[in-house]
């Protein structure tokens, strides 16, 4: 090779792992937000590079945001720093000189404290710009791998490794190499003896400089190049050095740009070269002018952009974006929002109709991740049109509502966790004998299993009695039990109350203000409370057209939407089933912050609408004490007689209401009062 | 209190990881008891990974083993210059990162792949096709489908595994390591480099 010629220099090139992508939009999501400060990433290349790359690969993926750097083994890492902006105004207007001559000052800094001279891998580093767009899972990024301008070095002399070193001396290099600690492998001091080198760090070279000047001395360095190029990395590694021996200045050097191989034998030095170089003058060095920026793919001097959406499992996509709105409207609306206490929220729906087909939909879109269907019921011709989760398909397959509910939610989001169950609900005076008795306690076993292993059970039946006893259950569990039922126009949605072994009457209503009253969550009356009737067949001497529930279509979308919210506000309240029930017994508006709300805002007991007025309002109302199915007297006798207990109100409904006393109560007070008092709780003011 | 008999039959069913992981062991059990007219069993498998992880460690190679579910597979990342054979200005920077799994049903190892470009955005097949001389040749594009990595359950490239089994039995009674003999064929249709390390000694 020619003497007294430049060096020419291989960039470095920068390549995105598929994982970056989620893990930088996790981190925008959870941690940046808004923010646009600079993050510390790792970048890494191989220690081998690979065969016929024309230079090494600095790669960012999901691991770059580690702490620590755990691959030194077999990797060199790199420092750098990732800043994502918020717009892609922001992104293509910046300073981008500015940008790497203020990294570059950080570096200088580092220098002058001595930080490089203890570290020298602090030589390799980048900062990487962003915009992502979340959305689109688009990424316009732009990586620098900066280094000083105007560094010239000259080669005076330039030879394979080979020729200078024996090929003991090389194998007794590598040897020495690999017990350097993996901060000093990239950059360090190389002393030749006759029958051995020796190996030290840049700080020992320092310390003891004018000892290891009068050496046979070698500056080494990790060649991101291959052989017969240099890494640019170079020349901020000879600037460093003037910098650090300012005696080195306008003198000829000695370098090894270290190239790892692989022969038979193992990992070879042998293709590594050795220059000799003249170093500028240290008071040249310009410290506050870098440059660096990457190149783009049609070679021009601009950013990079990539769309990750063919790139990203499609199923990672759907759960992306799902978390995505649900994280936008969090930090947005309700930077309190506990998304994933609604997220592992196990969700029962009893019903897979119009109501559980709308409750299934909302709950999906709150990011709910879990849920189980029980209908006995199969999709038939009437259906599909009012009922969201059924297609024509369905009819023709006769297929079970719950089983196609599920599917349906499959097929919408696959990463929700969901199953049907074709089963009846045994009912109070739905007549049990013979053989129907194994089957009716087979119900109630697998009922009250699901129960157990779910967290809000939704009655979503088209029968009253129906929510008998999944009433009864879920107020012996202590779960949140969240009501709906339509009328022509008209809909309650209701959450239950919870039953306390020997509580005390419930507590009068608390007074903190004005007209304000509030009832325990704990306390709540269910959906019998206020029917001194017990349920009974109420099938049964229906015409046909009651026993098709009919209803504006539209009730059982608002229904069910209201049944979700409230189930979700209930799940992010602080005190979650028990949480207050506020109302005014004067029918005034309530102020929302003087109820003890949720991040959400009102946790009401129910919520009662008319479609014909379109008006609502929300009363709420305690506990009774007869009440016919979370009473102390029907929780006693579960207890007591569990399953045979159930049976015997199958087969005879008017038994509860004596089990519950009502009898007594209604001989205590008469009806009028009782309609009265019911009334006023609906009327508007 | 609990109402009801706790031996109650019904389960609630979620398939979960580790129920997949349980399936996934029954798996083994009944494959390797009919190993006679089987290619290869878990076990061996798991033999002759282990084996390639010894030499790449020792040759600083980049082998990893993973272990998911109870599932052990290799791994290894490298980036290839592809070139057109056609057009030699069209060129670019492909990672692969590759994945040796046990595919139990077949028996036999499979070769899953992901590969994308320098900017983390993935190569389609069709793309993929263009830049490799040995699929067109050999007219491989019914071997080479997107499939479920039978450990991960994500989608990703292999090679069908009937053929790997047509490949593995030629190798069966003779190679002391069939992997590395079967990864040396299978290798030039996906630029997977191979160091004569592990040819040598398997
Ligand atoms: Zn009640």
């Amino acid at each position: 090779m020619a003497s007294e010629k430049s060096l020419s220099y291989v960039p470095l090139s920068s390549a995105i792992n598929p994982s970056f992508f989620s893990k930088l939009s996790q981190l925008k999501l959870e941690v940046l937000k808004s923010e646009e400060k600079f993050v510390p990433i790792w970048g890494y290349t191989k220690l081998i590079n690979d065969l016929n790359l024309p230079v090494n690969l600095i790669e960012v993926d999901s691991t770059s945001f580690n702490l620590h750097f755990l691959e030194h083994e077999t990797h060199i890492p790199f420092y750098g720093n990732v800043q994502n902006v918020n717009t892609i105004e922001k992104f293509k207007n910046c300073d981008k000189q500015l940008l790497v001559d203020l990294e570059g000052a950080k570096f200088h800094e580092k220098l002058m404290n001595g930080d490089i001279l203890k570290n020298p891998s602090l030589i390799n580093w980048f900062h990487l710009l962003t915009y992502a767009d979340l959305k689109k899972y688009q990424l316009y990024y732009w990586f620098a791998f900066p280094v000083l301008q105007n560094i010239v070095l000259r080669i005076a002399r330039t030879c394979n490794i080979t020729e200078e070193f024996s090929d003991n001396l090389v194998n007794d290099l590598y040897n020495e190499f690999k017990k350097l600690d993996s901060n000093q492998k990239p950059y360090f001091a190389v002393v030749k003896l006759q029958n051995f080198v020796q190996v030290n760090s840049l700080y020992e070279t320092c310390n003891d400089w004018s000892f290891f000047k009068e050496r046979e001395l070698y500056f080494a360095f990790i060649n991101f190049a291959p052989a017969d190029n240099v890494g640019s990395n170079l020349r901020l590694y000879a600037a460093c050095l003037v910098h650090f021996h300012p005696d080195l200045g306008n003198t000829e050097v000695n370098f090894i740009a270290l190239n790892l191989g692989r022969n038979k034998d193992g990992v070879t030095l042998k293709s590594s070269t050795v220059y000799k170089l003249k170093l500028p003058d240290n008071a040249s060095i310009d410290w506050s002018r870098w440059l660096g920026w990457e190149k783009n793919e049609k070679k021009n001097m601009g950013p990079r952009f990539v769309n990750l959406k063919k790139s990203i499992d499609p199923e990672e996509i759907m759960e992306l974006s799902t978390d995505l709105n649900l994280k936008l409207m969090k930090w947005n609306m309700v930077p309190n929002l506990n998304l994933n206490k609604i997220k592992a929220a196990k969700c029962l729906l009893l019903g897979a109709g119009t109501l559980g087909c709308a409750v299934a939909r909302s709950l999906l879109g709150w990011g709910v991740r879990h849920m189980t269907f029980v209908d006995y019921g199969v999709v038939n011709s009437s259906n599909p049109v009012r009922q969201s989760l059924f297609t024509f398909q369905d009819v023709l397959d006769s297929k079970p509502k719950a089983q196609a509910a599920a599917d349906c939610l499959k097929s919408i989001h696959p990463g929700v966790v969901t199953k049907g169950y074709q089963m009846s609900i045994p009912m109070p005076g739905h007549l049990v004998n013979g053989e129907d008795i194994q089957e009716a306690i087979e119900s109630v076993e697998k009922l009250d299993k699901l129960i157990d292993t779910h967290d809000v059970i939704f009655l979503l039946l088209d029968s009253r009695e129906g929510r008998w006893l999944p009433t009864v259950l879920g107020a012996r569990k202590q779960k949140i039990v969240i009501n709906a039922a339509l009328g022509f126009d008209s809909y309650l949605i209701m959450r239950h109350g919870i039953h306390v072994e020997n509580a005390t009457t419930p507590q009068a209503h608390n007074t903190s203000s004005r007209d304000l009253k509030s009832i325990s969550g704990v306390n709540l009356g269910c959906y019998f409370c206020n029917d001194v009737v017990a349920p009974g067949n109420s099938t049964k001497d229906r015409t046909l057209d009651q026993q098709c529930t009919v209803t504006r279509p539209g009730v059982s979308q608002i229904a069910g939407a209201y049944a979700a919210e409230l189930a979700v506000s209930l799940l992010v309240h602080d005190k979650g089933v028990a949480a207050p029930a506020y109302y005014s017994s004067k029918n005034n508006e309530l102020d929302v912050d003087e109820t003890e709300p949720s991040v959400l805002g009102l946790v009401p007991h129910s919520i009662r609408g008319f479609i014909s007025s379109f008006e609502q309002f929300c009363p709420a109302t305690e506990k009774f004490t007869n009440c016919t199915a979370c009473s102390q007297f029907v929780m006693k006798n579960l207890f007591l007689n569990g399953t045979q207990f159930l049976l015997s109100i199958f087969n005879d409904s008017k038994q509860l209401e004596r089990i519950s006393e009502v009898p007594k109560y209604c001989d205590s007070i008469d009806n009028e009062a009782i309609l009265d008092e019911e009334f006023s709780d609906w009327e508007i003011k | 209190m609990s109402l009801f008999n706790p031996e109650d039959p019904f389960e609630i069913d979620l398939i979960s990881i580790t129920e997949r992981a349980a399936v996934f062991n029954v798996e083994i059990k009944r494959i390797n008891a009919k190993m006679d007219n089987a290619i290869m069993s878990y076990k061996d498998f798991v033999t002759y990974i282990e084996a390639i992880l010894a030499i790449s460690n020792s040759t600083s190679d980049y082998w990893k083993l993973n272990v998911v579910n109870d599932n052990k597979f290799l791994t290894k990342k490298q980036s290839v210059l592809l070139e057109n054979p056609e057009d030699i200005n069209e060129r670019l920077i492909a990672t692969f990162e590759y994945h040796v799994v046990y595919n139990i049903s077949y028996a036999v190892p499979v070769l899953c792949f992901d590969v994308w470009n320098q900017n983390g955005s993935r190569i389609s097949l069709e793309d993929y096709w263009k830049y490799n001389k040995h699929l067109r040749d050999f007219n491989m594009h019914d071997t080479l489908t997107q499939t479920d990595h039978p450990a991960l359950n994500r989608p990703i490239f292999a090679f069908h595994p009937c053929k790997t089994h047509e490949i593995l039995k030629g190798f069966a009674r003779t190679s002391k390591n069939p992997i590395v003999s079967w990864l040396s064929v299978v290798r030039h249709f996906v630029h997977l480099e191979l160091l004569e390390t592990y040819i040598k000694n398997c």
